[in-house]
């Protein structure tokens, strides 16, 4: 069993019933069952006892009056004791009590002046039995004593005095023969006031004396006193008392105020330690804002609302009312804050769930999405707006520098690379759509979802929609306005068109950017109607990208013309080709690279640019344009406009002989320029054209065949052209010399000379022809026979008509026409169409008949002509000609930057048949070196115009060969008068 | 003879241990409760309830010796400092305790020893100046030198005590038990005589019977 309990400690020590007491002590119980009883002054308090701890009980004490012990009991260690005792006291009404409850006043008259205790005293003292008795020791209580005399007092004053009563009360323990002794001693008294007045006067006399004295005395002073304060002394008194009550009720009053006060200040002092947190909540709000710690202010504000939301007290609502003009500000602050951009979604989210969380009302989450939005916009205008303006401003200073450029001969040439200003301002355009159009679409998910609020607005939903819409809208519409200027409305503000031809090159990368923008919005999961707009315009600029490509293409193909320098290369195949036809070849491969990377790339897998007819339209459309700008490419380089004259420093640069203005050096050169035009011409049709259609189908891009078919049709009208034009230019002077020549030296055909070869004329159409066929040889092998068949046929003509024009034929006239036509007949006989050989039959016709003999003489110089060392009767000149060079070999290229002025007579005329070769081997080994095709071109250009213009002189070939032989000497000569 | 009283005298036990009464003054709040309670039940309160008037009596040793001391816990408040008269009358000896950390709980021990000595008329009644809330130096108001000063201008020893860490808290209250036993001791012997006198009234009386 524990020990019992001890109480060693009470607070408060005193008190009126119910008060309440924290008892203390050791053993109290070991928990709140163990406490069975708790006595307080006799009084049983344990319901009111509230068991803390086996220290520390606290109850409310009862009625218990006086000081009396407290008694703890319990089931484990029984009855205690206590060291302390408490003291129970009514609360009686004095001078400093207030009270609302009435008093009787007989009882508390006796109470509060202590008149009970002093009056039994003075009884007590003068015992009637003259017996000395303790009062404690009574022991018959005032009830039953006032049951048995209803009627009866105690008291020795009172009218109905109950002698037994007194006995009873204060006696009863004595014994009877005291009683007895204190009744003798009471008759004593009594006997000795029965001896008669005058016997109590003698014995009394100066007892007597004294009191008359006294009396008389105590009239005179009553007397003095009437005469001195009037006949109502009291008067003095009352006032006194009336004055000292005033005086007390202030003090009273100033006691209470005071305890007032102070209860005051208690209260407060405990209301402020108490609710410290509300009245603490202002400051705190406020520095956690600072902080920016709103997650705090949100807890803080849910907990007091929590708490003293529905107070009525006066003071928390003025502190609430305090709180919450700070939660406002805060709520302000946030609404602006959520306003402000640019900020993260994360940032925004916070916010609105902060917004939220502080039941700051309204739609924080629809807000967020508003600012967004209008932020975006805003962006996305000024950020055009701004690009305008630093478009305008740029383009003034830079004006010069364009049209310098433009005006200069090589507009392909880079620019210094300056970004134009669209291109920048589509790039930050879509920096700008994908990095902040996500936030608004997630912020849209997120409030849609729920996850930022509950109450969602609904018909916010259309609102949503038209807002993304709205953002994709002005993005593709300000992104067109910098790129797509011709697909904007005509109100529509976009960047001058000036840019169309030279943003060509840059589309490809604001392409990029777009591709990369739509990339971004596809991995969002938009409304298709949004990714329309983008796939539209992505659409669009594809499209435009690729037709300024194939522009772009066409136009550094016009400027080919400026390019060709006429340096060529030969090749057995194909014939002589300048660098114009691969240059241009390139530029086609180049766009095609082009295409495929900067646009094809970027199409998606089942929807290809090229799939879409319009687009398929607009590219062949714009390809057609391109083939037919290397048509017109080929038609201007033949014709040699003027750029020949403005290029001439380039020319020289490149060591060209065509310095001298010569005209008919530049005629020449003309001849030359035909034919090489031709070649590429037709390069170009039989070698590149076939193989394009495949490099665009291999590429990715579509077949172009029936463009090309197209532009060969023009081609080969070109082609024709050219070689009529050729032709004509060639046959003119041949067929112009063949009268002169023929007649040469007033020959007649009525001459009486016997023929012993072939005229010297008849030779030199063949030479002439020779030196045709070997230009073609060496520039176009293909034309060969056309051209020749031409030239052939108008000599033929001219040949008919001369033997038509002819008076008389003598004899040996005769034979030598019958020579000389046959001889050409036969010796041209491959390159007659039906028209010649007919010419040819209606020149041997005119002739007279021969004889036998005659015939037979003629068939043997024909023999001799066609000598028996060459075995063909035609002369196939290529490519059975024997190559090895046997006349001197090409000097070093070296001097050939230097203009030769060969020095020509140009009047020295003389006939002289014999230097002409006799045979045509002789001929063709004369000839041979133009045939040479490991001559150089510049060299071949040279020759050959020496040639020519000395055929054109009519002068002899050996003089023409030693000319040509001279030529390297004579260009040592320059080279080294030069230095 | 009365029966009530050979009753009420078996019930007393034989030698009840010597009784000191000690009575905690100093303004409301100094920390009078909290050195009381951590004294009586080595327990600190933290919050704070002024008190009116609390009583604690229990056996402690002292030097060997069962005594018990009686603690009277009063109220530090002014508005009750009418009752304190008639407290102070019944105290033996006196701990005047204030707080280091309020100066003004300091100064208000002056009008505490001025009511004793005016209550008690002893200029050597037992008293100890006790500094409490040791603790928080850190926020002490009260320099140590003037709380020495002020003890030596009364004559009485002063002691820095901490309800919070008990430091010194036994040592208060056994020490003025001593002092208080010391003064019982020379007061028996000076005033055997009227001890003496008294005990001849009450036999007086029952003389007269
Ligand atoms: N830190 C500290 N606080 C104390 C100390 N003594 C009392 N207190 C605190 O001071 C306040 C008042 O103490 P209390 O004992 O009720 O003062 P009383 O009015 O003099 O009885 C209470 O909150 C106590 O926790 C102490 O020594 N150190
Ligand atoms: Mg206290």
């Amino acid at each position: 069993m524990a020990p019992p309990p001890v109480v060693t400690g009470i607070s408060p020590k005193e008190g009126p019933p119910g008060t309440r007491v924290t008892i203390r002590g050791e053993h109290l119980g070991s928990k709140p069952n163990d406490l069975i009883s708790l006595l307080i002054c006799g009084c049983e308090c344990q319901l009111s006892a509230e068991w803390k701890s086996p220290n520390k009980i606290i109850a409310r004490s009862g009625p218990g009056k006086g000081r009396g012990e407290i008694i703890v009991t319990t089931s484990s260690g029984g009855e205690g004791t206590c060291t302390v005792q408490f003291r129970g006291y009514h609360e009686t009404i004095g001078p400093l009590k207030e009270s609302a409850v009435w008093v009787e006043e007989a009882p508390i008259q006796s109470l509060s002046w202590n008149r009970r205790s002093m009056s039994p005293s003075s009884y007590q003292l003068e015992d009637p039995l003259g017996l000395s008795v303790e009062r404690e020791d009574r022991k018959i209580p005032e009830d039953d004593l006032h049951e048995l005399f209803p009627d009866g007092s105690g008291d020795l004053g009172s009218e109905n005095f109950e002698p037994t009563w007194f006995l009873l009360d204060h006696h009863h323990s004595t014994s009877f023969d005291d009683l007895r002794v204190g009744l003798s001693f009471l008759r004593r008294k009594v006997e000795s006031q029965k001896e008669g007045q005058l016997s109590f006067l003698k014995s009394n006399v100066s007892s007597v004396m004294e009191q008359m004295d006294t009396l008389f005395l105590f009239k005179e002073k009553f007397e003095a006193n009437v005469r001195d304060h009037g006949l109502d002394p009291t008067i003095k008194v009352e006032q006194a008392i009336k004055k000292s009550m005033t005086e007390a009720t202030k003090l009273f009053q100033d006691v209470l105020a005071r305890r007032e006060k102070a209860d005051k200040t208690r209260n407060a002092l405990a209301v402020l330690q108490r609710y410290r947190f509300l009245f603490s909540l202002p400051l705190s709000i406020s520095n956690n804002i600072a902080k920016n710690d709103i997650d705090a202010v949100i807890n803080d504000y849910a907990r007091a609302m929590n708490l003293f939301g529905k107070t009525d007290v006066v003071l928390f609502k003025k502190v609430l009312c305090e709180v919450e003009s700070n939660i406002n500000d805060l709520r302000d602050m946030l609404r602006k804050k959520i306003k402000i951009m640019p900020q993260t979604l994360q940032e925004q989210k916070t916010l609105i769930r902060n917004l939220i969380n502080l039941d700051a009302g309204g739609d924080p989450g629809w807000d967020a999405i508003m600012s967004q939005y209008e932020y975006i916009t805003h962006l996305l205008e000024s950020s055009k707006n701004e690009h305008m303006t630093l478009d305008a401003e740029n383009s003034k200073p830079k004006k010069p520098k364009h049209t310098r450029s433009a005006s200069g001969s090589h507009v392909l040439e880079p620019v210094p690379i300056i970004i134009p200003q669209p291109i920048l301002c589509v790039e930050e355009l879509t920096a700008i759509v994908s990095e902040r159009f996500p936030d608004l679409w997630k912020l849209g998910q997120s409030y849609f979802s729920g996850e930022l609020q509950a109450n969602i607005e609904n018909n916010n939903q259309p609102a949503f929609k038209k807002i993304i819409l709205d953002v994709v809208a002005l993005s593709c519409k300000s992104i067109r306005s910098s790129v797509l200027p011709h697909t904007c409305d005509t109100n529509v503000k976009t960047f001058p068109t000036s840019y169309k031809e030279s943003l060509g090159p840059h589309l490809p990368t604001a392409l990029q950017y777009v591709c990369d923008l739509y990339s971004n919005l596809l991995a969002l999961d938009l409304p298709t109607q949004a990714l329309q707009f983008v796939s539209k315009l992505l659409f669009d600029l594809k499209l435009h990208t690729l037709l300024s490509s194939v522009r772009q293409c066409e136009n550094q193909i016009k400027a080919l013309k400026h390019e060709e320098k006429w340096q060529y290369q030969f090749n057995p195949n194909k014939g002589a080709i300048t660098l114009v036809p691969n240059q241009l070849e390139q530029l086609i491969m180049d766009m095609i690279q082009s295409i495929k990377l900067n646009i094809l790339n970027k199409d998606d897998k089942d929807n290809t640019l090229l799939s879409n007819d319009l687009a398929k339209h607009q590219f062949i459309a714009e390809m057609n344009k391109l083939l037919l700008t290397i048509v017109n490419l080929m038609d201007e380089l033949s014709s040699g406009s003027n750029d020949q004259e403005d290029n001439m420093p380039v020319s020289q640069l490149i060591g060209s002989p065509m310095v001298h203005s010569d005209k008919q050096l530049s005629g020449t050169f003309y001849e030359e320029r035909l034919l090489l035009t031709l070649s590429n011409c037709r390069y170009i049709h039989y070698s590149m054209f076939p193989r394009w259609n495949n490099l665009f189908i291999q590429n990715g891009l579509i077949s172009i065949k029936e463009s090309l078919h197209l532009t060969i049709e023009s081609l080969m009208t070109l082609e024709n052209k050219l070689i009529e034009n050729y032709i004509e230019i060639k046959s003119d002077p041949l067929v112009g010399t063949i009268e002169p020549s023929m007649y040469l030296g007033h020959f007649d055909w009525d001459t009486n000379i016997p023929p012993s070869d072939l005229k010297p004329y008849a030779k030199e159409i063949l030479s002439n022809i020779i030196a045709v066929h070997a230009e073609l040889v060496r520039i176009v092998p293909g034309v060969i026979h056309k051209v020749i068949s031409g030239i052939v046929e108008t000599v033929a003509e001219e040949l008919s008509r001369l033997m038509s024009c002819v008076t008389k034929f003598s004899d040996c006239g005769k034979e030598q026409a019958y020579v000389d036509m046959s001889s050409l007949k036969n010796t041209l006989s491959q390159y007659c169409t039906e028209n010649a050989k007919a010419y040819f039959l209606e020149a041997l016709d005119v002739i007279p008949p021969l004889t036998a003999a005659q015939r037979e003489k003629v068939d043997e110089i024909l023999t001799q002509f066609q000598s028996p060392s060459d075995p063909e009767r035609t002369f196939e000149i290529y490519p059975s000609l024997p190559i090895q060079p046997e006349i001197n070999q090409p000097t070093p290229p070296l001097p050939y930057n230097i203009q030769p002025t060969p020095t020509i007579p140009s009047n020295s005329y003389t006939s002289s048949s014999n230097v002409l070769p006799h045979t045509l081997d002789e001929m063709k080994v004369k000839f041979k070196f133009l045939y040479d095709s490991n001559m150089e071109d510049m060299e071949m250009v040279q020759i050959l115009s020496l040639v020519n213009k000395t055929k054109q002189s009519s002068r002899n070939l050996d003089e023409l060969i030693s000319d040509i032989e001279s030529v390297d000497f004579s260009l040592e000569r320059s080279v080294i008068s030069s230095t | 003879m009365p029966i009530t009283d050979t009753e009420a005298m078996s019930k007393k036990p034989a030698v009840q241990p010597a009784l000191h009464k000690v009575i905690m003054v100093g303004s409301g709040g100094v920390g009078k409760s909290a050195l009381t309670l951590q004294f009586m039940y080595d327990e600190f309160v933290e919050d704070y309830e002024p008190t009116k008037a609390d009583s604690y009596r229990k056996k402690v040793i002292l030097d060997g010796e069962e005594v018990q001391i009686d603690i009277l816990d009063t109220a530090g408040q002014e508005d009750y400092a009418a009752i304190r008269d008639n407290y102070f009358r019944s105290g033996e000896g006196f701990l005047c305790v204030f707080s280091i950390t309020e100066d003004e709980s300091f100064q208000a021990t002056q009008e505490f020893r001025e009511q004793i000595l005016r209550v008690k008329n002893d200029e050597n009644i037992p008293f100890l100046l006790v500094g409490n809330k040791g603790d928080l130096s850190d926020k002490r108001k009260v320099p140590l030198a003037d709380c020495e000063s002020l003890a030596q201008q009364w004559g009485v020893p002063y002691v820095e005590t901490s309800a919070k860490t008990r430091e010194n808290v036994d040592r208060v209250f056994f020490d003025l038990m001593r002092e208080i036993r010391s003064r019982k001791m020379d007061d028996n012997k000076s005033n055997n005589v009227r001890g003496k006198d008294k005990s001849k009234r009450k036999k007086l009386k029952c003389v007269i019977l």
